[in-house]
């Protein structure tokens, strides 16, 4: 029993409810209790990240074990009803393994580091923003400690409530009240579908006369014991509801709307961490416990999806001048290597993929974070006009931008390269043709991302004198003074660091998870090689 | 057992039930002897008839304790039999009436008072009578009584052109589905030779193709009291002609009434396979039906009451889904029970938070009435938005479980070759559309509006009701075993 695993929800929640009930609409007075909310819940996730690193390996024969649990009796809630004669119970199983632990970890440095910067990024109703994103981080977390399929669904569609009101209550894009509809609805038409592949997850014992179940651990392991486990169409409802929250391609479209409506504070949660759910729902569910329908009928379609988001996300990402859209569209090209790396199916893609989720989550949120900083010194920032020569003015913000465009165009030595060569490796090994087609979007991904660069950060002095547009407004005295402020650009350095360090060492920060994901491909590598005999092709000449 | 013990035993279990009728039959005489004219009060009048039927119901819910344990099952020769089902069906009735009446508290038409409260409570004694029928007789009865002083009702509380229309309406299409539920009752009756539920119940796999018929006959006539496509066409009309606390009793009691005779007709198991492989399809069908056009006539409106009409069908065609689970015994019966109750704390939560919204003198007849509400009356506005958050179904609300359990009850049928999970798609789907429109409604609610004139009139019971149901519907979602 473990009680660091509910209070990693409990704890925002706590604050959060504790705001709103107390702040009143226009003070700061309850800011405080917010950003102290946050540290606290950013400790308790590094605590958890050393519980689950210095924990004796689990037992158990399943794809999913997690190394700490939290599975009270006394919260095991009966549903007034019986299905299937049996009566029906939700007990509440929480618990943690290196992917959780490493979700985990991402969801606090960046709720945390949100709030901080939101004290000075958000003007009207500030503690009542900081208590939403509170409630948003304390269903986040519960979303990756659940162990059961019904705390899962429904952290994972609370989510939303304090999501919408987010991008709608505060969003200074072009109509946050559609985006946010559009945004719900979109992410509700996937995952009220899944939930009934969720139910048919649950009940598939049934069937074999065994008691049905919602327990992960339990799941998994029939999964592994009778590999023809679960009907064919439970795959695609799973893949529908993860596919539209990760937005995989066709269904992508609420992803650049919301992004360009909400605030780019907000944005950097969606960004780096609510669009991980639907990949994270990908190797928590569908791949440890439909493996078989999923090896047999999407690997290679999904795979090829993710392939052509690199392409088509980084071509749009150049075709766009509103830097909000060029961020979206990046962060959509960024999320098929991930994409990627989980239909590979085998060690090095699911190790790769894991890493790169939290990568992406660092960089991603970083970059929508400078972009806030920016908005809020200049106004939107297109890439239409070039040479704006940032640079000069702002050189702190400038040195961060560049860093963080680099780490995101995968450099070697920064994080991004790491996560992105062992999930196209990983995926080499399946199908040599994707692999093709997302190493084209590498390059164009450093293209768009030395647009960025040069036409934001260099060629002017930064004072518009090429462009006469900003003149009015920016006196060259106020250009020092500007720069980024201590408390703006310290979350920045401590992020860089991290992404440094993970580059650097990336098979130290690995070990957390390595057990993890070897657990899961040490089932799926078999059967992937058993249903696709001829893709291995490329590697064994 | 004797006849004598049977009827004995039939009133004690019964007693909730005859206690709301004869409180109901007295305020309708207590008319005689209360002032009319423009010279009485109305305000204590008001409240001493709200605080009658209030009594009444205390009355008849302290009762339901002190009747004995139900020796459940065991009367089932006689035209009751009490099992967990007419426990349920009395438990819906009382959540009912005790919001209804709070909501009516300050609603009702002045000059009709005891009439209006008779009514109310005579409705709601129908519904026990109902959920505990084991007899046609009894069971055609219990319906009558809830419509009739349904009709009363439409008439008094509202006179003018289109509180007339929908009197007549609900009246003339009633009188046509009684019609027909007769009819079918006729073809049961003369397919098995007796009236007593049990008995045809045992009859129901006799492989006779007229049993089929009747059944289907039968639910033709309660689809009009549960509002299924193609007996829906008074919904709209009627919501929109009455007042909101009318539409929010007309969206709730006919619907328990209709889907607990169901359950007590086709629903308790053991519909043979002739008849079954004829009344499933039907279900299922008049489910997709009914859901998809509630849901797409919703979208289009600008009304808010039509709007929760068309709501108010999509939701039948949910609970037509859970039905269909019930009847293939895939889950029991409390999946409709919950449903109700889930359903009743957030539709007439909505319904008690505009009747509040209009007691304050503010609009509540279209969406766009509503804009800004937020800044103008905040307490309602939080009910409205946890109402309208329980319909779309989302966690932390009642309205989650009442999905999720129809989603359990429909996949739990696992057949090669069925229909169910292509039903259980197409309802999510139907949610989602659902959501599209409840959103809009929900989002009307913050905009900005120029107008921002704070409602300050204060009505104390239509505040309690909407309190009662937004703390119900989020605690529902804690504790969802007490839903039952």
């Amino acid at each position: 029993m473990n009680y660091l695993l509910p209070s990693l929800i409990l704890v925002p929640l706590a604050a959060s409810v504790v705001i709103l009930l107390l702040g009143n609409n226009r003070g700061k007075a309850m800011v405080p209790v917010g950003v102290v909310a946050s540290i606290i819940t950013l400790l308790l996730s590094i605590a958890l990240v050393f519980q689950v690193h210095n924990a004796p390996a689990a037992e158990g024969s399943g794809t999913i074990a997690p190394k700490i649990l939290f599975e009270p009796q006394a919260l095991s809630i009966a549903l007034p009803i019986s299905v299937a004669k049996q009566p029906v119970r939700w007990q509440l199983i929480l618990g943690a393994d290196g992917i959780s632990a490493l979700l985990v970890l991402l969801t606090g440095i960046i709720g945390c580091f949100t709030i901080v910067l939101a004290t000075k990024q958000i003007e009207t109703r500030t503690s009542q923003y900081i208590a939403l994103m509170l409630a948003s981080i304390s269903m986040l977390m519960g979303v990756f400690v659940s162990m059961d399929l019904v705390s899962f669904y429904v952290f994972f569609e609370a989510v939303l409530i304090p999501l919408i009101l987010l991008i709608n209550g505060w969003g200074n894009g072009e109509n946050p009240l559609s985006a946010s509809r559009k945004f719900l609805l979109f992410t509700l038409a996937g995952s009220i579908p899944m939930v009934i592949g969720l139910i048919a997850l649950a009940m598939a014992p049934a069937a074999s006369g065994q008691p049905s179940t919602i327990s992960f651990m339990e799941l998994s392991k029939l999964a592994a014991e009778t590999p023809i486990h679960g009907s064919n169409w439970v795959v695609w409802l799973l893949l529908l509801g993860f596919g539209i929250k990760l937005a995989i391609l066709p269904l992508h479209t609420w992803l650049p709307t919301t992004y360009a409506a909400a605030h780019p504070n907000t944005t950097s949660l969606i960004a780096s961490v609510v669009a991980k759910l639907g990949l994270y729902g990908i190797i928590r569910i569908v791949i440890p416990l439909t493996s078989h329908s999923l090896i047999t009928e999407a690997q290679l379609l999904i795979g090829a999806l993710g392939a052509i988001a690199i392409v088509y996300g980084a071509l749009v990402a150049l075709s766009k001048s509103n830097l909000r859209e060029v961020l979206a569209y990046s962060s959509l090209s960024h999320v098929g290597f991930i994409t990627l790396g989980l239909m590979s199916l085998n060690s090095e893609g699911l190790s790769g993929a894991t890493l790169q989720m939290f990568n992406h989550g660092l960089i991603t949120a970083s970059m929508f974070w400078i972009l806030a900083m920016l908005e809020q010194r200049r106004g939107p920032v297109s890439l239409a006009t070039e040479n704006q020569g940032l640079a000069g003015q702002y050189p702190k913000l400038a040195v961060l931008l560049v860093f963080f465009t680099l780490a995101g165009a995968g450099l070697p030595g920064l994080n991004g390269f790491v996560g992105e060569l062992l999930a196209m490796s990983g995926m080499m090994r399946v199908s040599g043709t994707i692999v093709t087609i997302a190493v084209l979007g590498t390059v164009l991904g450093a293209w768009y991302a030395l647009r960025i660069v040069q036409r934001v950060l260099f060629g002017g002095n930064g004072n518009g004198q090429h462009h006469g547009h900003h003149h009015a407004h920016h006196q060259p005295e106020m250009s020092t003074a500007l720069d980024l402020r201590p408390l703006e650009w310290q979350p920045l350095v401590v992020v860089a660091f991290l992404c440094l360090y993970i580059g650097v060492l990336p098979q130290r920060s690995m070990k957390l998870f390595q057990a993890d994901t070897d657990r899961i491909s040490k089932v799926t590598e078999p059967a992937v090689k058993a249903a696709h005999p001829n893709t291995d092709q490329l590697v064994s000449k | 057992m004797d006849t004598l013990q049977v009827i004995k035993n039939s009133a004690a279990h019964l007693s909730p039930a005859i206690a709301l009728l004869i409180g109901g039959s007295l305020l309708m005489c207590a008319s005689i002897f209360f002032r009319s004219g423009v010279k009485r009060d109305v305000h204590n009048q008001r409240n001493l008839f709200a605080v009658l039927s209030m009594v009444t119901l205390v009355v008849a819910v302290l009762l339901s304790f002190y009747r004995g344990t139900p020796q459940l099952d065991k009367y089932d020769v006689g035209l009751f039999r009490f099992d967990s089902g007419a426990l349920a069906a009395e438990r819906l009735a009382f959540l009912g009436g005790f919001i209804l009446i709070l909501m009516s508290w300050s609603t009702a038409p002045a000059t009709r008072l005891c009439e209006y409260y008779g009514c109310l409570l005579v409705m709601l004694s129908a519904i026990p009578i109902v959920g505990a029928s084991n007899d046609l007789v009894s069971l055609f009865l219990g319906l009558e009584l809830l419509s009739i002083p349904t009709y009363v009702m439409l008439g008094i509380v509202k006179t003018d052109n289109t509180g007339a229309e929908a009197a007549l309406k609900y009246f003339m299409l009633s009188a046509f589905a009684s019609c027909f539920f007769l009819l079918g009752l006729s073809y049961l009756y003369g397919v098995v030779g007796s009236t007593n539920l049990t008995v045809i119940q045992s009859d129901y796999d006799n492989g006779k193709r007229l049993m089929a018929l009747a059944l289907l006959l039968v639910m033709c006539g309660l689809s009009f009291r549960i509002t299924a496509v193609p007996f829906h066409f008074y919904a709209p009309d009627v919501f929109d002609g009455t007042t909101v606390t009318l539409a929010g009793i007309m969206s709730y009691l006919p619907k328990v009434a209709g889907f607990v005779a169901l359950v007590r007709l086709i629903g308790t198991g053991g519909l043979g396979e002739s008849a079954s492989s004829v009344i499933i399809p039907v279900l299922l069908t008049c489910a997709a039906i009914t859901m998809c056009v509630g849901n797409f006539l919703a979208t289009a409106q600008n009304n808010l009451r039509r709007l929760l009409a068309y709501s108010s069908v999509a939701h039948t065609g949910y609970l037509l889904l859970a039905l269909v689970a019930l009847v293939r015994q895939d889950a029991d019966a409390n999946v409709l029970y919950s449903y109700l109750a889930a359903y009743a704390a957030m539709t007439l939560g909505m319904f008690a938070c505009l009747g509040e919204i209009e007691a304050a003198g503010g609009n509540s007849h279209l969406i766009g009435d509503l804009t800004g509400m937020f800044y103008r009356r905040p307490a309602a506005t939080i009910g409205l938005t946890v109402s309208l958050i329980s319909l779309i179904g989302l966690p932390l609300t009642a309205g989650f479980w009442a999905k999720f359990m129809v989603f359990a009850g429909i996949v739990a049928d696992n057949r090669a070759g069925s229909w169910s999970i292509f039903m259980a798609v197409l309802m999510a789907f139907n949610a989602v559309i659902a959501a599209g429109y409840y959103w809009r409604v929900l989002s009307t609610l913050f905009e900005k509006n120029a107008a921002k004139t704070p409602l300050r009139v204060f009505r104390p019971s239509l505040f309690f009701a909407y309190t009662i149901c937004t703390v119900l519907t989020i605690v529902w979602f804690f504790v969802p075993a007490i839903m039952r």
